[in-house]
């Protein structure tokens, strides 16, 4: 995100001459609502729980200080390891969202009328509350009477329970991760290509080149920076995931769900389920952790794939 | 639109098979939606019976009757907007400020600050919870309508989105009003914020989509039990008909519909505001 | 920059003291106050309004807000506003969550108002007011009660031509009825058969002569014989096929596919009565029978307590509506809109009345053989160990002896924490 100001050295917009004095009672009137509002309801409870993942902290009650020992117990619990594994997958499968995404937005930037329609289409399931998404996939992916399986018979192919199976619901909740994030995605690449200059095109379609090859050497290089944007938000938003899991698995008795949580659905139950704030405060910070190594990640390898005009 | 113009001639004999892909893909898109209407006029036996009929036989409205009298539709609504109503117009001001800030004004420590904002986009939304509680309790405003709306007045991703929208802005206009002896902020109000509407409308769409779907934070600060939105309703609704699925998914229609309509109605400037943002990269 | 984030953090922090200073007035008795009284189900809520009617009636000072929280959040807003000082007046307590609320002092101590309204104890059942009794204290005064029994649809056994179930099944009756009412063609299964403990293994395991938790709560007892036998009762029954799987059971719950027709038996407690009532497609098709016996009769019973919160702005009204929910006119309405079986002794009957197709006695009778549900150490944590570790001997995978072994090991060391 950083690159969006390395990307406009060209606009020295208030760059420019030194800075003076009155500027920066300015910019604190202008800064301080929003940065209050960051501190208190933000930063603060964020450092009280990495204060937390160092306690004993029962629902009620004092906290005793433990030092490390959630940390070690985190890492010697299977439970947490399979929730980490849960999560990572899941993000891996959202993220063939991307270039679904990047192939669409290609498409529809292409075809003249229907272009709005296309994208509206798309953007439902970003306007539809998540209980509902939660409600119709599981109906959907019912097991017995679910239409996937009735779809999937007319072609002859046998029907698995999808959301009681744990060898399928991480995939089943991918494929919802996708269905809910394509409008997102769309829009955002989509913006990004209307901004390639169509002379480059031009010119290439005189040198002979594909439709095929122009996707490939044009589209992809000069559209970087917005796959790259995508592909950022993709793996927070994945990591962060627990809506579809607490949704969709939380009916009585759901066999599935011991071995389908994700990291959050873990911190909410150790937290406010099983009274274990502490160890809850210390899988957040771990998966905090995580979400920035992963994010740090990207912008180190985007230097050799990021292509920024 | 000039570009596909541009282009029509030599190659509309190759969109009809664009149309078909895109086709196919959307209807990945809405079949779910598709199924959730067919099934809201089926009768409990039908939907459960293996395999399913795919048209409903009776076509019965049963289910919306059920949903209406069971959740107090209008009243939940009326909460549903009033929070959505506070937290957009919120949010769009603070973020709009700080965005501004982060573009146009150089202080120190700018882009520590900054830095830190988008840190916050990385910390799982669930761990704010019971901080951001205490917080709204010591400011006795428990059981009042902007408990529901206060923390998502501060967003780092809307302050991004409006830092974003006037970095692209060229500075003329800026100059030119500064020079006529304009403030900051009376060239921030009548000058840079009219120019970043559909950024304001790409933001208020995304805010009132967040605001709509909030579920736990509702319930947490009303603890006398006012002030219950729509999601209530709907995650009550999943308790008590667990079974009833035409009843499950005519709340889970309804309870969708306003915000489908806001965004149609808003989604020109909406998809325009997103593309404008320089969000791109 | 520095000094601006100071500046920042004083202010947010000056705002917070200024407002935390103002003052809240106590509830003197005699001025016009209002309770909160939450619960988790829609399907009570019109009875517990009407509670709250008759008391205000009596006590037109107090005013009581009947509030309903989806089950799926309740714990969470609880546990929250418990913490923060904020929580409801007066809400419903389960025997699991009860010791972590007991232990944290969130709760009213019944202690005095028990004796200053002279209410007998003995009015409520034993099991069921000692699951609410930490350190010799009673917590919580007992709503309702529960007990276990078949519930089993009567045209799906007509049509298998097999004779009702009645209080003289043992085991064999009942594997044997499970296996004849299953009909593959027809979608029917003859049981459902999920990992449920409190309908399910836990009366089994009391059947066969086990303790599921032994009596200082300290070991559990899953892995012994008798423990054994008892998870087998329904392992045997997924072996035979005489049950849906455990992943139809989860995609659809074990009662949804016994109100939806689809198996012919179903061992729970008394709170379906109402829904079953209350379902159009049920009408004259279902009735209730005690649980078949083992080496004996058991079923574990449990109830919901109305509790109180420490924390309330108003204590001596809130004792006084406690005691309003404890006493018997609290417990007639409940049972004469067919709710609940109410925990106060002798007004039942017009619950009996209220649906008299049932035979619901049943539940009543089964008290004389009832143990409370364990409910010890941390219950929740445990609690949802069991779909984990048992998965595997339900659908055959595992040895269920196995299983048993290691479910019993993970379960005694959530109780060996404390």
């Amino acid at each position: 995100m950083t690159s969006s100001a390395t990307k406009l050295p060209r606009r020295p917009s208030g760059r420019r001459g030194g800075v003076s004095a009155p500027n920066g009672w300015w910019a604190l009137a202008f800064i301080a609502p929003a940065t209050i509002g960051l501190l208190a309801l933000y930063v603060w409870p964020f450092l009280r729980t990495v204060v937390d993942s160092f306690q004993d902290v029962p629902a009620f009650g004092p906290a005793t200080w433990v030092g490390t020992d959630n940390y070690t117990a985190l890492l010697h619990d299977p439970e947490f390891w399979q929730a980490f594994r849960n999560s990572a997958l899941y993000t891996a499968i959202v993220l063939l969202g991307v270039p679904i995404a990047i192939a669409l937005a290609a498409l529809i930037e292409q075809v003249g009328r229907g272009r709005a329609i296309y994208r509206v289409l798309f953007f439902l399931p970003v306007v539809t509350l998540p209980v509902a998404i939660g409600m119709v996939w599981r109906f959907i992916y019912n097991g017995d009477f679910g239409l996937l399986n009735t779809v999937l018979s007319w072609v002859g192919v046998d029907g698995q329970y999808w959301v009681a199976d744990p060898r399928f619901t991480i995939y089943a909740f991918g494929v919802v991760g996708i269905w809910m994030g394509l409008g997102i995605n769309l829009i955002i690449l989509g913006a990004g290509l209307t901004a390639i200059p169509k002379a480059v095109y031009e010119a290439s379609a005189l040198d002979g080149a594909g439709r095929v090859r122009q996707f490939f050497r044009i589209t992809v290089p000069l559209l970087s920076p917005s796959i790259f944007f995508v592909t950022v938000l993709s793996v927070i938003g994945a990591l962060q995931m627990f809506d579809l899991n607490f949704i969709m698995l939380r009916g009585v008795n759901n066999t599935a769900l011991a071995d389908s949580k994700t990291i959050v659905y873990l911190f909410y139950e150790k937290a406010f389920v099983q009274f274990h704030q502490g160890y809850g405060a210390a899988i957040a910070v771990v998966l905090l952790l995580v979400i920035m190594i992963a994010t740090a990640l990207q912008f180190r390898l985007q230097r050799s794939w990021v292509f920024y005009d | 639109m000039t570009e596909s113009t541009l282009r029509r001639g030599p190659r509309r004999a190759r969109r009809w098979h664009l149309h078909l892909i895109l086709a196919a893909a959307a209807a990945f898109m809405v079949v779910p939606f598709a199924w959730q209407l067919l099934t809201v006029f089926k009768s409990t036996a039908e939907v459960t019976r293996i395999p399913p009929t795919i048209l409903p036989h009776g076509w019965s409205l049963h289910a919306f009757e059920t949903f209406f009298d069971t959740v107090p539709f209008w009243s939940m609504f009326a909460v549903s907007a009033g929070a959505l109503v506070l937290r957009v117009g919120g949010q769009v001001v603070v973020a709009a400020l700080a965005g501004y800030a982060f573009a146009r004004i150089p202080f120190r420590g700018r882009g520590l600050l900054h830095g830190l904002f988008l840190a916050m986009l990385m910390v799982p939304s669930q761990l704010f919870l019971i901080g951001q509680y205490g917080l709204i309790r010591d400011l006795e405003l428990l059981d009042t309508l902007p408990a529901l709306a206060i923390p998502g007045l501060f967003s780092a991703f809307g302050t991004f989105l409006m830092r974003q929208a006037f970095l692209s802005m060229p500075d003329d206009y800026e100059e030119a009003a500064r020079l006529d002896g304009a403030n900051p902020f009376q060239v921030f109000w009548h000058i840079m914020l009219p120019m970043a509407r559909p950024t304001v409308a790409a933001l208020a769409v995304l805010t009132g989509l967040y605001s709509w779907n909030d579920l736990l934070w509702p319930l947490i600060v009303s603890p006398s039990g006012e002030n219950r939105p729509l999601s209530v309703g709907l995650a009550g609704l999943q308790g008590q008909f667990g079974t009833d699925y035409p009843t499950l998914m005519a709340g889970a229609f309804v309870c969708s519909i306003p915000l489908i309509t806001v965004f149609l109605v808003l989604q020109r400037q909406f998809f325009a505001g997103i593309a404008g943002s320089g969000i791109k990269g | 920059m520095k000094r601006r984030w100071i500046a920042a953090t004083a202010l947010a922090a000056a705002v917070t003291l200024l407002s935390a200073c103002s003052g809240q007035s106590d509830g003197a008795s005699g001025e016009k106050v209002t309770l909160t009284y939450a619960n988790w189900s829609e399907d009570q809520t019109p009875a517990m309004q009407q509670i709250a009617d008759e008391f205000q009636k009596a006590n037109p000072d107090i005013t009581i807000k009947v509030q309903t929280l989806p089950w799926t959040e309740y714990w969470t807003t609880l546990q929250v506003g418990a913490a923060g000082g904020t929580a409801p007046d007066a809400f419903w307590m389960l025997a699991d969550h009860f010791r972590e609320y007991a232990k944290g002092g969130q709760l009213v101590d019944m202690s005095d108002t028990v004796k200053a309204n002279n209410i007998d104890l003995s009015v409520y059942p034993k099991a069921v007011s000692d699951s609410y009794t930490y350190d010799g204290k009673l917590f919580a005064l007992p709503k309702d009660f529960d007990t276990n029994g078949i519930w089993y649809n009567k045209a799906l056994f007509d049509a298998a031509g097999v004779k009702y179930p009645d209080d003289t099944w043992t085991w064999q009756d009942a594997q044997d009825a499970a296996k004849k009412l299953t009909d593959p063609a027809k979608g029917v299964f003859g049981i459902a058969a999920p990992i449920d403990a409190q309908g399910g293994f836990y009366n089994t395991i009391l059947q066969a002569g086990g303790s599921i938790i032994n009596a200082d709560g300290t070991a559990s007892d899953f892995g012994s014989p008798a423990g054994v036998e008892g998870l087998k009762f329904w392992t045997d029954l997924q072996a035979a096929k005489a049950s849906p799987t455990l992943e139809q059971l989860s995609d659809t719950e074990a009662v949804s596919m016994f109100e939806n027709q689809k198996v012919a038996m179903y061992f729970s407690g008394a709170y379906w009565a109402l829904r079953f009532h209350n379902n159009a497609a049920l009408k004259g098709k279902v009735d209730v029978a005690p649980l078949p016996q083992g080496v004996k009769r058991a079923t574990v019973t449990s109830g919901i307590g109305n509790a109180g919160y420490a924390g309330s702005k108003h204590p001596e009204q809130l004792k006084k509506f406690l005691a309003f929910l404890g006493g018997s006119k609290a417990a007639e309405i409940q049972a004469a809109t067919g709710t609940v079986l109410p925990a106060y002794k002798g007004t039942q009957q017009p619950w009996l009345d209220s649906m008299p197709e049932y035979k619901l006695q049943v539940f009543i009778d089964a008290t004389d053989y009832s143990v409370p549900l364990p409910v010890a150490g941390n219950a929740s944590e445990w609690q949802g160990l069991a779909t984990q570790y048992l998965g595997p001997a339900w659908s055959g995978k595992k040895p269920v002896a196995d299983a048993a072994k290691e479910y019993q090991t993970a379960v005694d060391q959530v109780l060996a924490k404390k």
